[in-house]
């Protein structure tokens, strides 16, 4: 079943929590932008993305998130992430993706600066 | 801390600083509908079975290269063009599939897997370049499904890039997409993208765009394309990557070629 894609941006002390939620597919790009330029307006230093609402992304939505990660290292901001599947966590390391984003386990984890969890080990 | 931030506007009405979302079960905890449209984990690339004629260096062994671990600046080019009605864009994928390397330009070939494009398969690419070198690089099979299909590009590519093809209902007609997401690997190839390589890479996909369109029967059909730096920043860290440069290599390679034949008659067995 396809769920058409959303975002929500939170604040916690100096980082701004994107909740993704929905299939991050190439029909995810502008939502995507609109959520980063909040970002940016808020001037966070860090982005985590929350990827527990995910239930699906294609290899354009892979492509648009390190297009994120970009305009974020553009923007010297440091991207997170979590609460990823096992099976994206795998995906996100055969792309390389976790060179440059690290992937914890939970949210508590990421803000806490916490053991990154396996994935982001592999690399 | 950003170095350049945007003033801060109104933070109360654009970022709600709400509590976090209710506890429910999360979605990833459904068994993924697209495992088998991804590639399984790649270490090292090997390339199957290749004519004889081609030349096969600079894949296999080599580890795979996604946008974020190329050198120079990271562009998203996308090339666009309209089928009418055509096709299905399922049908414009399967046959896009089926004939990929047909529609490229003259000088440029693409040995693909006797199974097709699918996921975790490796290709051979040769290419002519200028100065009558042929470079070979490949690519790896990404992702693959009825609505799109993904390349990966390895160590010693041009680009450290994915590429993905698809199509797609655009106003009323069918569209097929290619979009590169890409930097130059090294510090040479990012000297030679702008010095006509862009152009070069440009007109590149506007051929096998405007081949495919004509495959469906649509003659002379306008190549839009949009051209977007994503990063305009050089990843010095990654100028290391020259080591594997598929030009020098390839060079390399075709400057040996009359030494190896030598080589090779004084190894033939005497009768």
């Amino acid at each position: 079943m396809n769920t058409a894609f959303d975002t929500h941006v939170r604040l916690r002390d100096d980082v701004a929590i994107m909740d993704l939620i929905g299939e991050i597919n190439s029909g995810a790009g502008d939502r995507l932008e609109a959520a980063y330029s909040e970002v940016k307006r808020d001037d966070k230093p860090v982005v985590l993305l929350n990827f527990k609402g995910v239930d699906y992304i294609n290899s354009s939505g892979i492509a648009l998130i390190v297009t994120l990660l970009a305009r974020a290292r553009n923007d010297d901001r440091a991207v997170l992430s979590c609460n990823l599947s096992d099976h994206y966590k795998e995906i996100f390391a055969i792309t390389r993706v976790t060179d440059f984003m690290t992937v914890y386990p939970d949210e508590s984890a990421a803000l806490a600066g916490s053991r990154p969890d396996e994935a982001s080990q592999r690399r | 801390m950003p170095l350049s931030p945007e003033p801060p506007e109104d933070k109360e009405s654009t970022v709600t600083q709400s509590p976090e979302p209710e506890e429910v079960a999360p979605a990833h905890t459904l068994i993924p509908r697209d495992a088998e449209h991804w590639s399984k984990p790649v270490t090292r690339l090997e390339v199957g079975e290749v004519p004889a004629s081609a030349i096969n260096i600079n894949v296999t062994g080599r580890r795979v290269m996604g946008p974020v671990q190329g050198f120079g600046k990271m562009w998203q080019k996308t090339y666009r063009i309209g089928l009418g009605r055509q096709a299905e864009p399922r049908e414009v994928i399967l046959e896009w599939k089926k004939n990929f390397s047909l529609f490229w330009p003259e000088g440029a070939n693409f040995y693909g897997p006797v199974t097709g494009i699918a996921p975790g398969e490796v290709a051979l690419l040769n290419l002519s370049m200028p100065g009558k070198l042929k470079l070979s690089t490949g690519v790896l099979v990404l992702f693959a499904d009825d609505e799109a299909f993904t390349l990966m590009t390895p160590q010693g590519h041009m680009f450290a890039a994915w590429i993905t093809f698809t199509s797609l209902e655009y106003e009323g007609q069918t569209v097929a997409e290619t979009q590169v997401l890409l930097r130059a690997n090294d510090p040479l190839y990012e000297l030679a993208l702008g010095m006509g390589g862009h152009k070069k890479e440009d007109a590149f996909w506007t051929h096998t765009l405007s081949s495919l369109a004509a495959h469906f029967g649509v003659e002379g059909a306008e190549v839009s394309t949009k051209v977007v730096c994503v990063d305009k920043r050089r990843q010095w860290s990654k100028a290391k990557n020259i080591w594997h440069n598929s030009a020098i290599r390839s060079g390399g390679y075709m400057m040996g070629t009359p030494f190896r034949a030598v080589a090779r008659s004084f190894r033939r067995p005497r009768k």
